[in-house]
């Protein structure tokens, strides 16, 4: 994704995203707050084709959907209250994570984070209750259980291959 | 008869929104509005009955209003604008600026020439036909929703290339007029002064960074304000016991703070006050117009309006093939860099000071008026025009493409 800013001098700053798929699109961010989100032709980079103008509010509401902040599963959202303060997450491991190929006794998961992997979703199998030998493969999705913070280093500790 | 100004005052305030309303109801600039508002309930106005609609007891208050205006709308270019900014906008700005400054102002001189108009006169209408209304050019941007075009980079870089012109050239002018002599060595003299005045005030502003830094540094805003208000009221009227114009104190006022660390809460606290008493600036310039005075200046203000369309889009075309763009563009840019306001009315506003021909005044406002309208009207209509010209010059045609009309 290929990102360009530029100033207007007066209004605000103007944000030229062209992304891998091939959609150009222009975010203005004016001084008062407003934004503007303009998607332009991609066969001509004159015309937009549509806009959409947020205030400041919608516009953070808008980021939190599009950073997967807002949305929770309702499955999920109960097993969390019932947890308190633990939660599930569903998280798939990326192609150049560090952590592909070592199995979950070589991370020592649970030692290091205190998080639990409670299951992983591969393309033709499910795996509940993986043991220490189950091996981390790329494109899996890892089911993780343990307080946000667990939750998170766990994930760091398959992506970077440690914390 | 009782004291009525605070109800002559609200009247006025209520004429200035109700033009505010007209303009957002109809899509148009405020600017010609207030103006005409101002005219019409000016001193000059006739007297109906019981019905006396002008301002008479308040005049000498709205006027200062105005002149606080003028302040706030100086201060505010000076929060701004950066030399930094102009640079760092590039080559195409700097060569684009430059092209239309040359035709512009050259136009601008030839006119009053040809019409025999005295020489302190001819540079006050090469400045007022030359330099366009940023205010005004930056709103039908955002109204048109045109910010995410590419040759509004260059439409806002030409805005700031003038900004920087502004502020030498009123230096000169203000020099020049509000001193009343004509003689080359007091002529020289009194640029000088108004150059050093700017310059030392810069250097000093330059020095005395950490020091209003620390004086800034308050966490109450009503004394953050008023130290601000304080410091621009004081150099501004420093400015104008030397023959400096007010408006040029102001200016320098913002550069400086805009070089300290509070240049964002300057800002936010500087916007409603330049917006409100900016309304009551243009409305009071209204005040001071006869309407019955404008018959006089038709012949030349047509001529003006003519020459400036063509000299401005002559100017973007040329900038925008310069620096890439496509005739679309290009048409664009000449057409939004056509708007012309509160600069026009400080020089008109500094010539009536320095006891310059009264027909200066009728001018700008006409001219003003006219170009405050045409410029957002032509701007809106690019299409069609591009269109026409298209025909004639042969440039591709716009295609249309199939989508629901989401422009005004």
């Amino acid at each position: 994704m290929l990102i360009k800013e530029t100033e207007l001098p007066g209004i605000g700053k103007k944000f030229q995203i062209e992304t891998r798929s091939g959609d150009k699109m222009v975010i203005v961010v004016h001084d008062d707050g407003r934004r503007e989100i303009y998607h332009f032709d991609s066969n001509d980079p004159e015309e937009s084709i549509s806009m959409v103008t947020l205030d400041d509010a919608e516009a953070r509401r808008v980021a939190g959907i599009l950073g997967g902040m807002a949305y929770v599963p309702k499955a999920l959202e109960t097993v969390e209250m019932a947890l308190d303060d633990m939660v599930f997450e569903w998280y798939k491991v990326e192609k150049d994570a560090q952590a592909i190929g070592k199995t979950i006794g070589d991370l020592e998961i649970r030692k290091k984070t205190g998080a639990a992997i409670i299951a992983i979703i591969k393309k033709d199998e499910k795996v509940l209750n993986p043991g220490p030998e189950e091996i981390i493969t790329p494109g899996a999705t890892i089911v993780v259980l343990g307080d946000r913070k667990q939750v998170k280093a766990c994930k760091e500790l398959i992506l970077h291959g440690g914390i | 008869m009782p004291e009525q100004v605070l109800l002559e005052i609200g009247l006025a305030l209520a004429i200035v929104a109700f033009a505010g309303i007209l303009a957002a109801r109809f899509r148009v600039s405020i600017v010609p509005l207030l103006i005409l508002a101002g005219m019409v309930v000016g001193p000059h106005a006739p007297v109906i009955g019981i019905l006396d609609f002008r301002f008479i007891k308040s005049a000498p208050l709205i006027d200062f209003m105005g002149r606080v205006g003028i302040l706030f709308l100086l201060f505010s270019l000076g929060l701004e604008f950066s030399v930094g900014r102009l640079l760092k906008a590039g080559r195409s700005i700097l060569v684009g600026g430059s092209i239309y400054m040359a035709i512009n102002f050259t136009l601008g001189m030839v006119l009053p020439i040809i019409w025999g108009w005295p020489l302190r006169e001819t540079l006050v209408v090469a400045g007022l036909i030359s330099i366009s209304s940023s205010a005004i050019v930056a709103k039908v941007l955002v109204d048109l929703k045109r910010t995410a075009r590419p040759e509004t980079e260059m439409i806002l870089g030409l805005m700031l290339f003038q900004d920087v012109f502004v502020a030498v050239y009123l230096s000169i002018i203000s020099g020049l007029v509000l001193t009343g002599s004509a003689s080359p060595a007091s002529v020289l003299k009194s640029t000088s002064l108004a150059l050093g005045f700017m310059l030392g005030l810069i250097l000093a502003g330059r020095k005395l960074a950490p020091l209003i830094n620390r004086l800034l540094n308050v966490p109450f805003d009503e004394v953050f304000m008023l130290i601000v208000f304080a410091f621009l009221t004081l150099v501004a009227g420093f400015s104008e016991t030397i023959h400096v114009a007010e408006a040029i104190g102001a200016l320098l006022v913002g550069l400086i703070l805009a070089e300290t660390d509070h240049l964002d809460r300057i800002e936010h606290i500087v916007v409603p006050f330049r917006d409100f008493f900016g309304a009551l600036f243009f409305f009071s310039f209204g005040l001071s117009i006869d309407p019955l005075t404008l018959g006089g200046a038709v012949g030349p203000v047509l001529t003006a309006v003519a020459a400036t369309l063509t000299g401005n889009f002559l100017a973007g075309i040329l900038a925008g093939r310069m620096a890439g763009y496509s005739y679309r563009g290009c048409t664009n840019i000449g057409l939004t860099i056509t708007p012309r306001g509160e600069f026009s009315i400080i020089l008109a506003n500094l010539a009536k000071t320095g006891g310059l021909l009264p027909v200066l005044q009728p001018f700008a406002a006409l001219y003003v008026l006219l170009m405050a309208i045409l410029g957002p009207l032509l701007t809106k209509e690019s299409k069609w025009i591009y269109n026409q010209l298209a025909h004639i010059f042969g440039w591709p045609a716009w295609k249309e493409i199939n989508k629901p009309d989401r422009t005004i």
